[in-house]
């Protein structure tokens, strides 16, 4: 193994090595600034040059922050969402997934086909709106659950991975007479937890990070998530900045309070943030490498 | 195969089916909600595009309005707006394609020259955070970035590329590119995965081989480690294709503060931003539906042609 390195060779991985730090710094680079300016006392960041430490410290933001009601809101509605999206999505999707796993499955190419149908096949925007009215689905918190539960591309991959389990695993207990829920609950679930807790992540990622549904489809304010109340806050923001530069006024406004629209912002963005920075270490855990490779052709 | 199956199953009693269909009641009760989940929020909105070929009214129940044949697709195709939206629409469905599809297959590459273990996965492990970002909170720190007095105008400045700051999001010649690059910023890590996982799957005797003929590492980049991961870009590429005009939406509104950014709108206009602006907002939803049925149309036309011109040129395909 004297393979010998050529010139060639030390500039490639120079390169590659030097390419590869740039994106490093460029992924990190926004987080660390936003982080830096929430801990920033506000007027000062109005002077601007922040890169990546808060030149004075304060956590004055956050308190600022802390007060507003419908951002503490918001953070109770993408929570519940989050919890009760991610546990039934796991519960019905992993039925679905166990059944059709199963050859005996009477009917189950009508079903695998009825759901490869709606991957490819949408009604859009509008019949789908209509929809949600006639069933009172808008203006209600079900809204960011129901039509979430069904994601055909990840009961493909659970699917998968039940298809993968030996036969041999249930069929002990069913001589034991045990029934198919049963043997669902007590033997297939607790095997599965690594495929359990992938799904489990794209599902809570999912509802967390949701805005769309609540924008077009929930107008009472009290059923806004977070996702929401971050995205008003930067629209208001940039009005806010644009007014400040425009007169004196302004200026007056951001003596007496203090309140800089910016320091806010990325305040409310590092707090929506954090929830995802937590779960971030289950996420490289529990990600099996490749999940997906085996399921695309199917 | 399948066919003798069903012909001799055909041949079974009815009242076989239903004992069968009893004997296994559970496993049909697993699928239930399930199903109708997908028949409520799939299938109804389906048998819902009827109203693309009428013209419904407020309080009509859907599928009894007035027939209005094909004169909503009519009205779409002539509008003024029409022409302006392909043209964004497509170009950039057509830039992602071109950057955002290739970025991450050369991530994939060069990490795969890199040796260093720990080096290549915490690079790999930074590189995918933003993919769990939502676009809300990446818009944001966009829109930070790029004000005239943002960091990417501070590092532009202090590179001497520029002279004075530009207001990027004011000006719409720069719109596509923004959403360009987000777009790779926020996926480039987590779509390198599975190219990843599939330069991982390469037989490694097929470098050694390699090694031993002398070849230089260039070509064994070409010939072992692009040929091995081309059965994967080759599928990625028919179901991107599939997708690519639907995948800007988030995007396209978040970076202009939900549509209220008019000064970039010549550039921004998408399907999806116009099927919400006229449907929702002005509340027309026949000509919004047909609209959004137009978009399905050729966004399956678009995956049908990838996956025709893939089992033509390369025998690879879906389906």
């Amino acid at each position: 193994m004297y393979y010998r390195r050529k010139m060639s060779d030390w500039v490639l991985d120079l390169l590659i090595y030097v390419l590869l730090c740039v994106l490093v710094i460029a992924t990190l680079y926004p987080f660390m600034n936003a982080l830096a300016i929430s801990l920033n006392e506000a007027a000062d960041t109005t002077r601007g040059g922040i890169t990546i430490f808060p030149r004075k410290f304060t956590i004055e933001n956050y308190r600022t922050i802390a007060q507003n009601q419908a951002l503490y809101r918001g953070f109770i509605v993408s929570a519940l969402r989050t919890v009760i999206g991610t546990f039934a999505g796991v519960l019905i999707t992993g039925m679905m997934a166990y059944a059709l796993s199963k050859k005996s499955l009477k009917g189950r190419n009508i079903y695998m086909t009825l759901c490869v149908v709606t991957m490819y096949f949408s009604g859009g925007l509008i019949p789908y709106f209509l929809l949600l009215r006639s069933i009172n689905l808008l203006n209600s918190f079900w809204v960011y659950i129901l039509p979430n539960l069904v994601n055909v591309w990840n009961m493909i991959i659970m699917r998968t991975y039940f298809k993968s389990l030996p036969e041999a695993l249930e069929e002990s207990a069913r001589i034991d007479g045990a029934s198919t829920f049963k043997v669902f609950f007590r033997i297939i679930l607790p095997t599965s937890a690594p495929i359990i807790a992938t799904i489990a992540l794209f599902c809570g990622v999912f509802q967390w990070n949701s805005w769309f549904d609540a924008a077009v489809f929930v107008t009472r304010r009290e059923l806004k998530p977070v996702q929401s109340i971050l995205n008003e806050i930067i629209n208001s923001s940039r009005f806010a900045e644009e007014i400040a530069k425009a007169g004196p006024g302004a200026t007056r406004l951001g003596r007496m309070n203090v309140i800089n629209p910016r320091s806010i912002t990325m305040a409310t963005m590092i707090a929506v943030i954090v929830p995802i920075i937590l779960v971030y270490p289950f996420i490289q855990k529990y990600f099996a490498k490749g999940l997906m490779i085996g399921s695309i052709k199917d | 195969m399948e066919g003798s199956i069903g012909a001799r199953r055909a041949r079974k009693p009815f009242q076989q089916h239903l004992r069968e269909l009893w004997r296994q009641r559970d496993l049909q009760v697993m699928i239930f909600p399930w199903m109708l989940l997908v028949i409520v929020f799939a299938y109804i909105p389906l048998y819902g595009l009827i109203i693309a070929f009428q013209d419904y009214r407020l309080g009509d129940a859907i599928g009894f309005s007035r027939w209005a044949g094909l004169e909503n697709f009519r009205m779409f195709f002539n509008s003024p707006d029409f022409w302006p939206i392909m043209r964004n629409t497509f170009a950039i469905s057509f830039l992602k394609m071109l950057f955002a599809f290739p970025a991450p297959i050369i991530l994939a590459l060069m990490l795969n020259e890199v040796r260093g273990i720990k080096f290549k996965r915490s690079v790999q492990t930074i590189s995918y955070l933003p993919y769990f970002i939502s676009w809300v909170v990446v818009a944001g720190l966009t829109l930070d970035f790029l004000k005239p007095d943002g960091s990417i105008n501070s590092l532009l400045m202090s590179l001497n590329i520029i002279d004075s700051p530009i207001a990027f999001m004011n000006e719409a010649k720069y719109f596509w590119g923004v959403i360009v690059v987000t777009d790779i910023w926020k996926g480039i890590g987590w779509n390198a995965i599975i190219y990843i996982a599939a330069i991982a799957s390469i037989n490694p005797e097929l470098y050694q081989a390699a090694d031993i003929d002398g070849a230089g590492r260039m070509r064994k980049v070409w010939h072992i480690t692009m040929s091995g991961i081309k059965p994967t870009v080759v599928i990625l590429l028919i179901l991107t294709t599939g997708s690519i005009i639907q995948s800007s939406f988030d995007q396209v509104m978040l970076l202009t503060n939900n549509l209220q950014n008019t000064l970039v709108y010549e550039r921004s206009e998408i399907l999806d931003t116009h099927i919400l602006r006229v449907g929702m907002r002005n509340m027309r939803y026949s000509y919004a539906t047909a609209a959004g049925l137009f978009r399905s149309f050729v966004s399956v036309a678009l995956l049908l042609s990838a996956n025709f011109t893939a089992k033509k040129l390369s025998d690879e395909s879906l389906f």
